[in-house]
């Protein structure tokens, strides 16, 4: 067997096992090892055809592959901090449904009928979008004059 | 094996010296992945993974017993192993540790493949930051230990078969590659002037003139994919930190400038999204 290609299976078994990893796993933090596995099974590949080609360009490449690595580990663990301030639990089958759990119209009918509880106002402070604000009033007879 | 001039191949064509081992490695990681009740016990463990060891190095090959394939077996069984350990550990501490070892192993076959600099990057950057980090998520959000639902895991079955298919695919991609097109057949690398070589070492050759050209040992000197002369190294340069430095900061200097400036957004990104308690508190 040709040396490259050694270097080149290895690469894809960690490839392969953090796509299982990544799939099956229940654990935020479990998963996002599993992608990082994937990179390294990607790096390996990129260095071993770096040496067989002689230059560094493979090299070169994994250096970025290993900067936007940690950038994506820091995001993504902020993120899992944050997503587990909301549940209080790190499995991502909680999040199986990506909808708001109520629509924002209908949160406002609900504070306009009736006083708002404690208990909802703390389920609303997911982040939303900012709201428009109120409609505008038209007055029909002066928008008809003015056109 | 599979012929190279075939376009298209059959499944037929496929050898079993291929599909028995990924077979075997699909059917104990499927054993292997957590499903709920007690935790498997250590001999439960122990035998799979040997089956999917002996099953990846008939793949790999073993080898002759020389010093390099010794030290790539050592390395890619670490790697391998740590690996199936990692995603099928049902602590997440410890998968964290076994990715620690993933990652230490990596850095040995980079080593092995002229890659010291990187290596010893990718050990600050994954040992020293990514898995530390990952540890203090851990342990603010997961105190109590081994929780429900990292006994459990989603669609084993499911996955356990795309992994075999994929990672089928690719051996056979990997094994039926031809290789004959590419390779140069009686490829030394060819002797540089003298006069060429004096000057390379004093490093004050003019930028005109082009470096001598250089052959490789499977590939066939490829200058049309490298735009830049300049990025055509001497043998021994392939890796260290003078020719990797070169190649950074002459082919690549937009990519790192950019890599830098995605670094500070995701800087300020993570300290915009950090969830933070209300004013005045700790």
């Amino acid at each position: 067997m040709v040396e490259l290609d050694k270097y080149l299976i290895v690469g894809a078994a960690l490839f392969v096992l953090g796509a299982i990893g990544f799939l099956t796993r229940r654990n935020l933090i479990v998963m996002m090892l599993s992608a990082e596995m994937m990179l390294h099974g990607v790096g390996l590949n990129l260095v071993a055809f770096n040496y067989e080609h002689g230059h560094n360009q493979g090299q070169s490449f994994t250096i970025m592959i290993l900067t936007v690595a940690a950038c994506e580990a820091g995001l993504a663990l902020v993120l899992i901090l944050a997503l587990y301030k909301r549940r209080k639990t790190l499995d991502v089958d909680v999040w199986g449904e990506l909808g708001e759990a109520k629509p924002l119209c209908d949160v406002r009918l609900e504070r306009r009928s009736a006083t708002a509880e404690p208990a909802e106002e703390e389920e609303t402070a997911d982040p939303r979008l900012t709201p428009a604000g109120r409609l505008p009033r038209f007055n029909k007879q002066e928008t008809a004059t003015r056109v | 094996m599979l012929s190279p001039q075939t376009a298209v191949f059959a499944v037929s064509d496929i050898p079993l010296a291929i599909v028995l081992p990924v077979i075997a490695i699909g059917l104990s990681l499927m054993w292997m992945l957590p499903r709920g009740g007690r935790a498997p016990s250590r001999l439960a463990k122990v035998l799979p993974l040997t089956l999917v060891w002996g099953s990846l190095f008939s793949l790999i090959g073993f080898g002759r017993f020389a010093v390099g394939e010794v030290l790539f077996g050592v390395f890619a069984t670490a790697a391998l192993l740590a690996g199936i350990c990692m995603i099928t550990s049902r602590n997440s501490a410890y998968s964290a540790l076994w990715f620690a070892v993933v990652t230490l192993s990596v850095c040995g076959l980079f080593l092995l493949r002229s890659a010291p600099f990187l290596s010893a990057a990718t050990v600050i950057v994954y040992a020293g930051a990514i898995i530390v980090t990952f540890l203090f998520v851990l342990m603010l959000a997961q105190q109590e230990g081994t929780a429900g639902y990292d006994a459990t895991s989603s669609n084993p079955l499911l996955t356990s078969v795309f992994g075999m298919v994929l990672f089928g695919s690719l051996i056979v991609g990997i094994t039926s590659w031809p290789k004959e097109a590419i390779s140069v057949a009686s490829a030394g690398p060819i002797e540089t002037p003298a006069a060429e070589q004096t000057a390379n070492v004093k490093g004050d050759a003019p930028l005109a003139a082009a470096p001598p050209a250089q052959t490789h040992r499977y590939f066939k000197s490829d200058e049309t994919a490298l735009a830049n002369a300049w990025s055509r190294h001497p043998e021994g340069e392939v890796g260290s930190l003078h020719g990797l430095g070169r190649s950074l900061f002459g082919d690549y200097l937009f990519a790192v400038e950019f890599a830098g400036t995605l670094l500070l957004v995701a800087c300020i990104g993570a300290i915009a999204m950090a969830p933070r308690r209300p004013q005045g508190t700790l």
